[in-house]
C-alpha cells in the first residue's frame, strides 16, 4: 500500500530529527521520516569505535530547544550524544513518526502529479516535500587498495566497527589519520600487541580542553538553566574565533599554528617522529583536529607510524606507498573517511526528466541557500552543499535550515500554493558569491587535498566560508524573491 | 594581523608622523559605506583592531588611525579629534561614511558625529562613555598611584580592570601576568589617562543625527554599563545592546562584537531607534 504524506523526510540523525521536532511542535498533520536503519541518531548510532566522542563541546553541539544538564563532561562520549538523541525521538513523540528499516532507493518528481514518488525498500511513499537529511558523512569511503579484498583477517570501517573482532594482543593495522583515527589509535594501542598507522598526510592536532562535569555544576544547569545556556554562548562565540584563522589571516593563522606544533613538541619525543607528524600544508586547510592522547601514543614501541599511504595488501602483509612492508597483520581498520564530496543520496533523487542530483552536480554540489536546488521542485537538502563548518556545531547550521524549511513551508502555504523551485538564476547567483566569499581562504589557498573542495572544479563545495553566525543571517530565513511558487 | 595585505600609509600631521592603514574595496563587492575606526586609550590599530579590521575590511572598505603623540604637556580631546579628522579628509573626503569608536575612541567619534552630521551616515560606540564620573577618577587615581610608584602590580591591574572574571579564570595566573607585560605604558598613556579623567561630550551628544548603534559591555569594570545607557538615552537614533564581556570585549568577545558590526554595516536600519536590542543566541 502507498504511503502518502505532506512531508517526507530521509534520514534520523540531528537534521532529521531537527525538523520532525518542529513540525511535530508546531502540530504539522502529516509527515514521516523514514530511516535506513533499526534506531535515531545518524552517525552516532554509526560510529561506535573505541574512543569516539565530539569535537565540539556538547553543551553547544545539542539542540537549543533541548539543553541537557546531565553531560558528562565537556566533550560527550558517542553513546552519551546517541542516548540524548533517543530521548529527543521519544520527549517529542517522534517516534510514532519514524519508518525504522525503511531505505530510500529513489525518490522521482512526477510532475503530472506534483508530488515525489519516494521507492523505498518497505514500498513506495509519496509526498508532497521531500526532505533529505542523510547527512553529509553518513556513507563511508572505502579506499580501492589491491589485494585488500584478499585480505585473510577482520577488516571494517572505523564507522561500521566489528564488535567481534577482539583486538586483544592483535597486530592491528590503522588506516588514515584524520577525525576518527585519532580516537581510535590511542585506544586500540592499550589493548593490541602491535599497531601501525598508515598516514598519507599529517594532521594539525591541538589540545582538547575537555573537563568533567562534577555532581554540584550538573545541579547548578538545572537549577539554573540560564547557567547552562550562557556556557553555551561561551562555547559559541569560542568558535566563532577561530573562523579568522580558516579566512587566512596571518597573525591567527600563524598563532594557532604555533599551538599545534607546540603540542606536537611537548608531546612527542623522538624528533623523527615529530618530523613525519608535521604537516606539509597551511593550518586548517583539513580539518583541524583536537586531541591530548593521539600524539603520546606514538611514544610507545609497540606503536608505528607510517608516513605513507596504504599502498598494497599481500595475504597478511601490508605494503606502505614508502615501500616499507608490515607482516603478519590481524586486523585493519579503515578510518578513512566519508562519501562527503558526492554524496550517495544524490544518485537517488530525479527530477521529472529522469536526470539525477548527482548528475546535475557533475562539477560539485551547489544549491540555492545552500538548501534548494533549481530543476528539482519542492525538495530541500538539510547538511547538504556549503553546511559544513572547520570550526562550530553543525547541529546549530541544522536548525537554521529547519528554520528555512519551517518558513518556506509557511509561506507557501499562505500563498495558497503548493510547488515551490529555486530559480536558476538565483541559485547561480548565489553559489558566485560563495565562491567570491572562499577566495583566499585557506581551504582553497592552504596547499592540501582535502574533501572539503570538489576535485572536479575546484570549488569549496562542503563548507560554509564564513561565521556560523552568517549562515544563519543568509540561510535561516525563506527567499521567497529566489522562488518561482506555482 | 593581517595589515600587510592592507595598506599601512605613514603621513604627518602638524609636523609629526601619523599613521593610518586603508584596507582598500573588499573581495565581495557590494555597496556598503566605508568605516572610519578609532581605537581606545593604551591602543594602537594592531592591538585593538588586529581582529576587527581584516574582518571588516571583507565587508566594507575600512580606514583605522593609529593616534600620535602630541609635543604638548596637555592631550585635548580636539588633538585625537583632528588627527582622525585629517585621515578622514585625505581619504573620503565628501564621501559619507559610517563610524565605529572604542572606549576613548567612542567619546572621539561621538564628537566627530556631533560635527560632521551629514558625512557620518552609522555610527557604532563601544564601550564608551559622556561623562567621567567618580568611579572612574578613583580608578585613574589609583593608576596613577601605582604609575608614579613604578609599581610592577600597574599592568595587572590594567589586565585585572580590563577582562571579565569569567575570562580572567580561564586563563594561569602565569599567562595574565605574561599578557599584562606586553602594555606598553610611555608619556602618551600618561597624556591619555589624563585626558579620560575630563571627559564630557554631553552637550554634543544631541546634534548626533546618524544611525546609531551602543554598546555596552556587561561585565565591564573599567566603563561600565551605565555610560553606554546614558550615551543611548542622549543620542536620538540609538539603539543599544549589550555584550557579555569586560571591558577588553576586542580580546574576549570579538567575534560577537564583529557580528554586530557586520549586521550594522549590511543594514543599519534593521536596528530600530531607541530599541534595546534583544541579541539572539546560539
Ligand atoms: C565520528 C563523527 C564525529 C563527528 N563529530 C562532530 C562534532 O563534534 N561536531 C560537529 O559539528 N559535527 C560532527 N560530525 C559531523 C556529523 O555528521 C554532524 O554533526 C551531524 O551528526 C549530521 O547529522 P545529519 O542528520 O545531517 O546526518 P547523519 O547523522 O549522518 O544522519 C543521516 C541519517 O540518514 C540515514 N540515511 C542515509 N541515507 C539514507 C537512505 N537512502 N534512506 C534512509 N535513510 C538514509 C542514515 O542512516 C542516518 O541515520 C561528526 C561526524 C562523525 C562521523
Amino acid at each position: 500500500m502507498n504511503k502518502e504524506v505532506d512531508v517526507l523526510i530521509v534520514g534520523s540523525g540531528f537534521g532529521g530529527l531537527g525538523l520532525g521536532a518542529k513540525l511535530k511542535q508546531n502540530n504539522h498533520p502529516s509527515f514521516v521520516i523514514i530511516e535506513r536503519a533499526n534506531d535515531v541518531g545518524g552517525a552516532w548510532r554509526d560510529n561506535t569505535y573505541p574512543g569516539v566522542e565530539c569535537d565540539v563541546p556538547s553543551h553547544l553541539y545539542s539542540f537549543s530547544w533541548k539543553m541537557n544538564p546531565n553531560w558528562s563532561k565537556t566533550f560527550a562520549p558517542g553513546d552519551e550524544i546517541l542516548n540524548y538523541m533517543r530521548d529527543c525521538a521519544k520527549d517529542e513523540n517522534l517516534l510514532e513518526n519514524i519508518d525504522f528499516n525503511t531505505e530510500m532507493l529513489t525518490s522521482t518528481w512526477n510532475s503530472k502529479d506534483k508530488l515525489w514518488h519516494i521507492e523505498t525498500t518497505q514500498g513506495l511513499y509519496i509526498a508532497r516535500y521531500l526532505v533529505t537529511a542523510a547527512g553529509h558523512l553518513a556513507d563511508e569511503h572505502l579506499p580501492n587498495i589491491e589485494g585488500l579484498k584478499d585480505f585473510k583477517g577482520d577488516c571494517f570501517h572505523s564507522a561500521r566497527w566489528n564488535n567481534d573482532a577482539d583486538l586483544t594482543n592483535k597486530r592491528v593495522a590503522i588506516v588514515g589519520s584524520g577525525a576518527s583515527a585519532i580516537q581510535i589509535v590511542p585506544e586500540i594501542s592499550k589493548i593490541a600487541k602491535e599497531v601501525v598507522v598508515f598516514q598519507r598526510s599529517a594532521a594539525y592536532v591541538v589540545p582538547r580542553p575537555d573537563s568533567i562535569y562534577t555532581e554540584q555544576q550538573k545541579r547548578l544547569f538545572k537549577r539554573m538553566p540560564s547557567e547552562m545556556n550562557k556556557l553555551r554562548q561561551d562555547i559559541f562565540w569560542a568558535g566563532e574565533y577561530n573562523f579568522i584563522q580558516r579566512r587566512n589571516v596571518p597573525k591567527f593563522v600563524n598563532e594557532a599554528k604555533k599551538t599545534a606544533l607546540d603540542h606536537l613538541e611537548s608531546q612527542v619525543e623522538d624528533p623523527d617522529i615529530r618530523e613525519k607528524l608535521t604537516p606539509d600544508y597551511e593550518i586548517g586547510c583539513k580539518r583541524l583536529l583536537i586531541s591530548n592522547h593521539y600524539f603520546p601514543t606514538f611514544n610507545q614501541p609497540h606503536v608505528c607510524l607510517e608516513a605513507s599511504a596504504l599502498h598494497k595488501v599481500e595475504g597478511n602483509t601490508l605494503f606502505g606507498k614508502s615501500g616499507v612492508r608490515y607482516e603478519d597483520i590481524d586486523t585493519i581498520i579503515l578510518a578513512t573517511g566519508f562519501e562527503a564530496t558526492q554524496p550517495p543520496f544524490a544518485k537517488r533523487v530525479f527530477n521529472d526528466q529522469g536526470h539525477s542530483l548527482d548528475a546535475q552536480w557533475d562539477k560539485g554540489m551547489q544549491a540555492y541557500d545552500a538548501i534548494t536546488v533549481h530543476n528539482f521542485p519542492n525538495l530541500f537538502v538539510i547538511n547538504g552543499p556549503n553546511t559544513g563548518l572547520g570550526h562550530n556545531s553543525v547541529v546549530y547550521i541544522i536548525e537554521a535550515q529547519v528554520d528555512y524549511i519551517m518558513e518556506a513551508l509557511e509561506h507557501i502555504k499562505i500563498e495558497n500554493k503548493t510547488v515551490f523551485e529555486a530559480k536558476k538564476s538565483s541559485e547561480e547567483q548565489f553559489v558566485t558569491r560563495l565562491q567570491q566569499m572562499s577566495e583566499g581562504t585557506v581551504w582553497l589557498a592552504g596547499g592540501c587535498k582535502s574533501w572539503y573542495v570538489d576535485q572536479r572544479s575546484g570549488n569549496l563545495t562542503l563548507v560554509w566560508p564564513d561565521f556560523a553566525y552568517s549562515f544563519r543571517d543568509n540561510n535561516g530565513t525563506f527567499h521567497r524573491e529566489g522562488y518561482d511558487l506555482s | 594581523m593581517n595589515l600587510s595585505e592592507n595598506k599601512k600609509i605613514e603621513t604627518t600631521f602638524n609636523g609629526l608622523p601619523l599613521n593610518y592603514y586603508d584596507s582598500g574595496v573588499p573581495r565581495v563587492e557590494n555597496d556598503n559605506l566605508p568605516m572610519v575606526i578609532i581605537h581606545g586609550t593604551t591602543g594602537s590599530t594592531d592591538t585593538h583592531f588586529g581582529y576587527l579590521f581584516p574582518l571588516i575590511s571583507s565587508r566594507c572598505r575600512v580606514i583605522s588611525i593609529d593616534w600620535s603623540n602630541i609635543n604638548e604637556d596637555k592631550l585635548t580631546l580636539s588633538d585625537l579629534k583632528e588627527q582622525v579628522y585629517s585621515v578622514i579628509n585625505m581619504t573620503l573626503e565628501g564621501k559619507k561614511y559610517n563610524l565605529l569608536g572604542y572606549s576613548l575612541g567612542a567619546v572621539i567619534a561621538a564628537k566627530i558625529a556631533s560635527e560632521r552630521v551629514n558625512d557620518v551616515s552609522g555610527l557604532i560606540l563601544v564601550a564608551g562613555w559622556q561623562k567621567t564620573d567618580e568611579h572612574q577618577i578613583l580608578r585613574n587615581h589609583i593608576w596613577n598611584i601605582l604609575r608614579k610608584e613604578n609599581s610592577e602590580a600597574l599592568k595587572l591591574y590594567m589586565s585585572f580592570c580590563a577582562f571579565s572574571t569569567s575570562f580572567i579564570q580561564n586563563s594561569s595566573l602565569e599567562q595574565t601576568v605574561e599578557n599584562a607585560k606586553k602594555i606598553e605604558i610611555n608619556e602618551f598613556i600618561d597624556k591619555q589617562m589624563k585626558l579620560n579623567s575630563t571627559i564630557d561630550i554631553t552637550d554634543d551628544l544631541p546634534r548626533i543625527k546618524a544611525k546609531t548603534l551602543v554598546i555596552g559591555c556587561s561585565q565591564d569594570l573599567m566603563v561600565p554599563t551605565h555610560h553606554s545607557k546614558q550615551l543611548f538615552s542622549s543620542i536620538d537614533r540609538a539603539s543599544y545592546l549589550e555584550i557579555p564581556s569586560g571591558h577588553g570585549v576586542v580580546y574576549e568577545r570579538p567575534a560577537e562584537l564583529f557580528q554586530h558590526i557586520d549586521h550594522f554595516i549590511s543594514n543599519p536600519e534593521r536596528f530600530t531607534d531607541g530599541s534595546v536590542i534583544n541579541v539572539r543566541q546560539a
